[in-house]
């Protein structure tokens, strides 16, 4: 492999040698002619980030210098109740199975029953006393480094729009996703690895599916790549090719390209699809490479849980957690983790409407020792200084059950996501619920808040982070969003 | 150093920049929003003079001539014929020229070769299914329906090829127009099938509350509105939900306005009511009732039940369960276990010895369960004996592995047979009874068991392949009989499947209008006065009153928009053909000619083209064969020649390409990657398997459709599957996994302009993917078929069918002894792969 390396770089290196020159002695006209020799036709070009065809991942400066490097999103798919985790309401307990006064009679799945306490017992937590539930003792542990905003709201209380909400800031179909707004503006610490990853739950594809790492209206190159420690990229090599058929097919595309190049000297174009294939070769290496967890210690696959031979899933979620952090540590921009698959009436999912706590018995196990680990893990290694944790799901939950179930029905206007890592102060509770636990009252928080505090944790100005589509300058926080301020270092 | 023309050419085309980043209050005041250039009647503006009177040849050569020369540039040398006519070909029909048409065109030395190549590819069935994919990206036509379940929307495809017909057809631009907004008043029902191209939540997945159905609601007649600002007047009316436009003079009003003339469409399919539905109504009867005498005949031949003959184990399509007649008045079905999930039936029915099926609702069954998941038009319990098979009619109850169904009769019935599914169209095979058992109870009441799962064999998920029927018991003569019968009914089931298909249309249904509110902060929980419909203020004073019926409402709106007197919608066509050839429009921003978005780099040649089309009778092809036929297309794409003989006035220090380096002023041919669909098709017209039929049920590019697996591409291609990417099922938000990574849309928003990226992941799939390997050895056996063993003779006739060309003495000095080590599929496989393949020359 490595003999291709040397002859694809000839033509990358001409072309970026040449575009070094043209940017250094650009002036004003001459970078708006530069973009656009370079593909860009947003008509920011000139403001938005400058986007090298041939190295689409080359890391991109932020806006301003950034307290986190690099991400790593848990995303736990049907939406986790606030009242079984995170969000304290004994008052709940006084309130166990009496009607809620002027609550509504029908909420998103059909009409309300009574008000149902939290289902697991809480206790306080490590320095700062932080109450959290019995469900998920692991992440519990490490209260003192999270970032708790109790106080987010949702446009949305149907998974689909909601998720889409949460991943790109509109509850429609058909927007940039957040990973794909990232690794547009910074490209990647990394050049033989996708800029986006999106590691998918051992139980299958979250309710949205791509949408939750789809580039939208932004270039493809800035798709979310999925794969698992289970699932390997797609076509990273060519079925039933000796190893000797496809480096002559490789070396003869590669004279046939130059030749070709040589006739039209300076299409940059071209040599850009010249040096991608330089750079899928590196990746055919690096990605086997990455996801080949028999090189870790048996301590620490133990630690995760992901030598757990009577829960298979938990494993599963436990290996891609191992994944997650082999991503981070090599310089991996954007790594989104998740938790949960599709609906399937709260068996494979967060989506607890009938028996929510038999469900969540199931999917805490899953979720919290290997995502527990995973954290403590980033600390261990240092990487947590760079890297920001996000833990987040798409809406809450309702304090009352659906009538004649034991589960609650979808709740948009309170719940919790939290925060870890890089530019995140350590064990803080933000935004508050009513004493139910159903809607925000203080500090609230729409999601697009969550994405521009994200965002400003790159360095990035959510209001600056912009694309021309079809006469708007989208954001990923449409016209709104403010940033946490309260929640960062 | 750079002429002031061209900086201000700069200047305006920097403009939108300033206006995008806030510091837009000065801006705004330098212009009367409703003064924008693009809302100014349509010009007819003379050609110009320009100073090389032999380049032109037609009118738009003068406009773009004038404008190089005005700024010191000429035009790039012509072309070669082979590649006008590649190019040509990839623009017109999305295919690369077979080498006999490469070859007759360039012995084709009479004046009017050029006309006549571009007559034959008009002509070509393949220019609609090549413009048509244009079309559908800005109105993101996709076959389900997005969101979260995505499920199928399995007759969008009537609008698909309407699209394509209509290109094919030449179908006056304005006639167009009013055919997918009124087409249901014009004899094209699925025209309007334009209206409802947008994910649409189903009615299971918006909430039950009446906020959120409020909501959903709004947000579905959002995306018609959104679809016709964008779509035909190129304008983002949708920014006006909310609050008054910030930049173009569109307030909130005129925006409810418009939401005002759809107030009565639903997103739904509707019956076609062409000649040909209507036949095929009328077969679907004659086959239907064939196909219940051949069932009837059949479950007679299946193996009674406890009658000691060991059954064929159960299948998730459909069981006969026979036993001896017997009186019922009631029938109960009781699922003991699944192979998944809770159990899922489609249909459940009961014959007697008349062979009719007694179960139907329609015959006064009534039916009732244990429980029911109810996903609304999917599962019901109203589904299971409503004579309609499949997943999306079926009954599934709300307990894991178990459920049951009675049935109740009108009146007592003599049976003989329960026949029962949990998918008869075969689409699903989880949720399926392993174990059951059936009883019935005569007018006294008592049940009795008449067969259950025990004498089946032991059903094994993914092993025991289901035999649909078994001869087990049967006399040679009966087992004749039931093989004849067998084969009779699968063909039957092929037609009636045939027969359903092009019956209905996703286009919408039409009803009476709701009241169309004002909605504070586009929230519709806060809604202010009533408005009715009417046209953008800025730009008419069409107004109906509020009691104007649903279609006039339509019809009027469409009058408006298809008139010569709108300055927006004649525009924005044009400015969308010469994209389609040029790769940029001459506004840069296709669906934006607001002041948000680009100002045109020639204007007046916008206005021509504009007049010329409406003088041409709004035909689509006559613009096509004006740009194809003209100097500036036939021009080289080569950036390369020196400068002096680029660049007209000497002073210039500066090449062409610094002065206008992404070629707006088109000093030579902007030569670009060809899209997703033009590079699968042209493998497969290359290799030889491009499959050429048209129209109807798109094919599959993934195995499963969403659920726990998601969307499983197909990798192996064969049949249907070997048709033009514009025939595949467009699964909403999932690209297809090889050529979805080249920046094909994803039907979630309008791509009015694809963009074109370069990916190591394109990389990957295109030199990796099992469609290219299986792609290039078909293309290599082609080769040997028309080249015989000789490998020069191999190697020159693959370079001619994908490159249009022979090969150079270097190349095939190259080449050669890689096709002796390595085998031919080597170079076709590189070929696929290389840049001169991929790009529109």
């Amino acid at each position: 492999m490595n003999h291709h390396d040397g002859v694809f770089s000839l033509h990358g290196r001409h072309l970026l040698d040449r575009r070094g020159f043209l940017s250094s002695t650009a002036t004003a006209l001459g970078s708006i002619a530069l973009t656009n020799l370079l593909g860009l036709d947003g008509l920011l070009a000139a403001q938005g980030p400058v986007i090298d065809p041939a190295r689409p991942y080359a890391p991109r400066q932020p806006h301003f210098p950034a307290k986190a490097k690099n991400v790593i999103v848990i995303f736990c798919a049907g939406a986790v109740s606030q009242l079984e985790t995170w969000d304290y309401k004994p008052e709940l307990i006084q309130w166990d199975n009496k009607p809620l006064p002027g609550g509504p009679a029908v909420t998103f799945q059909g009409p309300a029953g009574n008000l149902a306490r939290p289902q697991y017992e809480f206790r306080p937590r490590g320095q700062t006393g932080k109450m959290v539930s019995d469900l998920i003792p692991h992440l519990a542990e490490l209260t003192d480094d999270i970032a708790f905003i109790h106080s987010l709201t949702s446009k949305s209380n149907t998974h689909g729009p909601a998720e889409n909400f949460l991943s790109t800031g509109f509850v429609l179909d058909g927007f940039p996703s957040l990973g794909s707004w990232v690794s547009y503006a910074l490209g990647s610490e990394n050049q033989d690895l996708p800029a986006f990853v999106s590691i998918l739950d051992p139980r299958g594809v979250p309710q949205n599916g791509s949408n939750n790492w789809g580039p939208g209206f932004l270039p493809a190159a800035f798709q979310g790549t999925t794969f698992s420690a289970r699932d390997p990229v797609r076509h990273l090599a060519a079925p039933g090719i000796s190893p000797e058929a496809d480096r002559a097919a490789r070396s003869l595309l590669q004279r046939m390209n130059s030749r070709h190049l040589e006739q039209h000297p300076g299409d940059s174009k071209l040599a850009a699809r010249i040096a991608s294939y330089e750079l899928a070769a590196r990746m055919q290496l690096s990605v086997p490479e990455i996801s080949d967890l028999s090189t870790e210690p048996a301590h620490i696959l133990k630690s995760y849980g992901a030598d757990d031979t009577a829960n298979p899933i938990k494993a599963g979620f436990a290996r891609n957690c191992i994944l997650a952090r082999r991503l981070i540590e090599k310089g991996v921009r954007f790594v989104q983790l998740f938790n949960g698959a599709y609906a399937s009436g709260g068996e494979l999912n967060w989506d607890g409407h009938n028996k929510l706590k038999e469900q969540y018995d199931k999917h805490a196990t899953i979720l919290d020792q290997p995502a527990a680990a995973l954290i403590r893990d980033l600390r261990q290694r240092g990487l947590l200084e760079d890297t920001l944790v996000v833990w987040c799901t798409e809406f809450g939950r309702m304090p009352f059950f659906q009538k004649g179930a034991q589960g609650r029905d979808h709740n948009p206007d309170g719940f919790t996501c939290w925060l870890t890592g890089a530019g995140v102060k350590r064990g803080v509770s933000h935004g508050v619920t009513d004493e139910l636990g159903q809607r925000a009252v203080e500090n609230i928080h729409p999601l697009y808040d969550l994405n521009a505090t994200i965002l400003h944790l790159l360095g990035l100005d959510h209001e600056k982070l912009t694309f021309e589509h079809n006469g708007v300058q989208r954001r990923l926080t449409n016209v709104e969003g403010h940033v946490i301020r309260e929640v960062l270092v | 150093m750079i002429s002031s023309a061209l900086l201000a050419c700069f200047a305006v085309a920097l403009s939108p920049l300033s206006m995008a980043s806030g510091a837009t209050a000065e801006f705004v005041n330098l212009e009367n929003k409703s003064e924008h250039w693009s809302f100014q009647p349509v010009s007819s503006p003379a050609p110009p003079k320009t100073a090389n009177k032999r380049w032109a040849r037609n009118e738009v050569d003068r406009f773009i001539l004038a404008r190089l020369e005005k700024e010191g540039l000429k035009p790039a040398t012509e072309a070669d014929r082979v590649t006008w006519l590649r190019r040509v070909s990839f623009d017109l029909i999305g295919l690369p020229p077979s080498p006999e048409q490469v070859e007759s065109f360039v012995k084709d030395r009479q004046g009017n070769a050029h006309e006549s190549v571009v007559d034959e590819l008009l002509k070509s069935p393949r220019y609609g299914e090549r413009w048509a994919q244009h079309w559908l990206d800005v109105v993101r036509y996709a076959d389900t329906h997005g969101f979260e379940v995505n499920t199928e929307r399995p007759n969008a495809w009537p609008y698909r090829d309407y699209i394509i017909r209509a290109f094919n057809n030449d179908t006056p631009y304005d006639r167009f127009i009013r055919e997918q907004i009124v087409g249901d008043a014009l004899g094209e029902d699925a025209a309007t099938g334009f209206l409802i191209t947008a994910s649409v939540l189903l009615p299971g997945q918006i909430g039950a509350d009446d906020v959120s159905k409020r909501l959903a609601r709004q947000d579905s007649l959002d995306e018609i509105v959104v679809n016709i600002g964008q779509t035909f007047l190129g304008l983002s009316v949708g920014c006006a939900r909310c609050h008054d436009h910030k930049f173009d003079p569109i307030s909130a009003r005129d925006y409810y306005s418009m939401q005002a003339f759809f107030a009565g469409v639903e997103y739904g399919d509707r019956e076609l009511h062409t000649p040909e539905a209507d036949a095929m109504r009328t077969e679907e009867k004659r086959l239907t009732k064939r196909m219940s005498e051949v069932e009837w005949d059949l479950s007679r031949l299946s193996p009674l039940a406890k009658s000691g003959v060991e059954r064929p184990p159960v299948n998730a399509r459909v069981n006969t369960d026979r036993f001896a007649t017997v009186k019922a008045k009631r029938v109960r079905f009781t699922i003991r276990e699944t192979n998944n999930l809770e159990p899922c039936l489609d249909e459940l029915e009961v014959f007697g010895a008349s062979g009719t099926n007694v179960a139907l609702a329609s015959a006064g069954t009534t039916s009732t369960s244990s429980s029911d998941t109810v996903v609304a038009d999917n599962h019901e319990l109203r589904f299971v004996n409503d004579g309609h098979y499949g997943n999306s009619r079926s009954w599934m109850s709300n307990e894991k592995g178990k459920g049951w169904v009675v049935l109740e009769f009108a009146q007592e019935q003599i049976i003989d047979r329960v026949v029962w599914g949990r998918d008869r169209t075969a689409q699903f095979i989880d949720r399926l009874a392993a174990s059951y058992v059936i009883e019935v109870a005569d007018a006294a009441g008592e049940w009795h068991l008449v067969a259950d799962s025990s004498d089946r064999v032991k059903f094994v998920p993914g092993e025991n392949k289901a035999s649909l029927f078994s001869t087990a018991g049967l006399t040679a003569d009966e087992a004749k009989e039931a093989t004849r019968l067998v084969d009779e009914k699968k063909k039957l089931e092929r037609s009636i499947k045939a027969t359903t298909e092009g019956r209905l249309a996703f286009a919408g249904t039409f009803r009476l209008p709701d009241k169309i509110h004002l909605l504070n902060r586009g929230d519709p929980e806060q809604p202010k006065d009533e408005v009715v419909p009417a046209v953008l203020s800025v730009l008419g004073s069409t107004k109906l009153a509020c009691d104007t019926g649903e279609q006039e409402r339509r019809k009027a709106l469409a009058g408006w928009i298809a008139s010569i007197e709108n300055p927006l919608t004649v525009r924005v066509m044009v400015n969308r053909i010469w994209q389609g050839h040029f790769g940029t429009g001459l506004v840069e921003t296709p669906s934006d000619f607001g002041r948000n978005g680009a100002r045109p780099s020639h204007p007046e040649l916008l206005d021509w083209l504009a007049s010329e089309f409406i003088r041409s009778g709004w035909s689509v092809k006559h613009m096509h064969r004006l740009i194809v036929l003209s100097a500036t297309y036939r021009q080289s794409s080569s950036t390369g020649g020196s400068r002096e003989h680029r660049v007209m006035k000497q002073a210039s220090p500066l090449s062409p390409v610094q002065i206008d380096s992404d070629v707006r002023l088109l000093w030579r041919f902007p030569s670009r990657r060809l899209e997703s669909e033009p590079i699968r098709d042209s493998m497969l017209a290359v290799s030889g398997k491009l499959n050429l039929k048209m129209g109807g049920r798109g094919f599959d590019l993934f195995n499963n459709r969403g659920g726990l697996s998601g969307f499983n591409p197909v990798e192996s291609f064969s049949g249907d599957g070997l048709r033009r990417m514009i025939y595949a099922h467009k699964v909403r938000r999932e690209r297809e996994a090889v050529f979805g990574a080249f920046d094909c849309p994803d039907a979630g928003q309008s791509t009015a302009r694809r963009r074109e990226s370069t990916t190591p992941i394109q990389a990957l799939n295109l030199f990796n993917s099992r469609f290219t390997i299986e792609q290039a050895d078909a293309f290599a056996s082609r080769v040997k078929v028309d080249a015989g063993e000789d490998i020069a003779k191999q190697i020159r006739r693959a370079y001619q069918l994908a490159l249009s060309r022979n090969p150079s003495v270097a190349e095939l000095t190259d080449v050669q002894p890689i096709v002796a080590a390595h085998g031919l599929p080597t170079l076709c496989r590189a070929l696929f792969n290389s840049n001169e393949f991929l790009f529109v020359p």
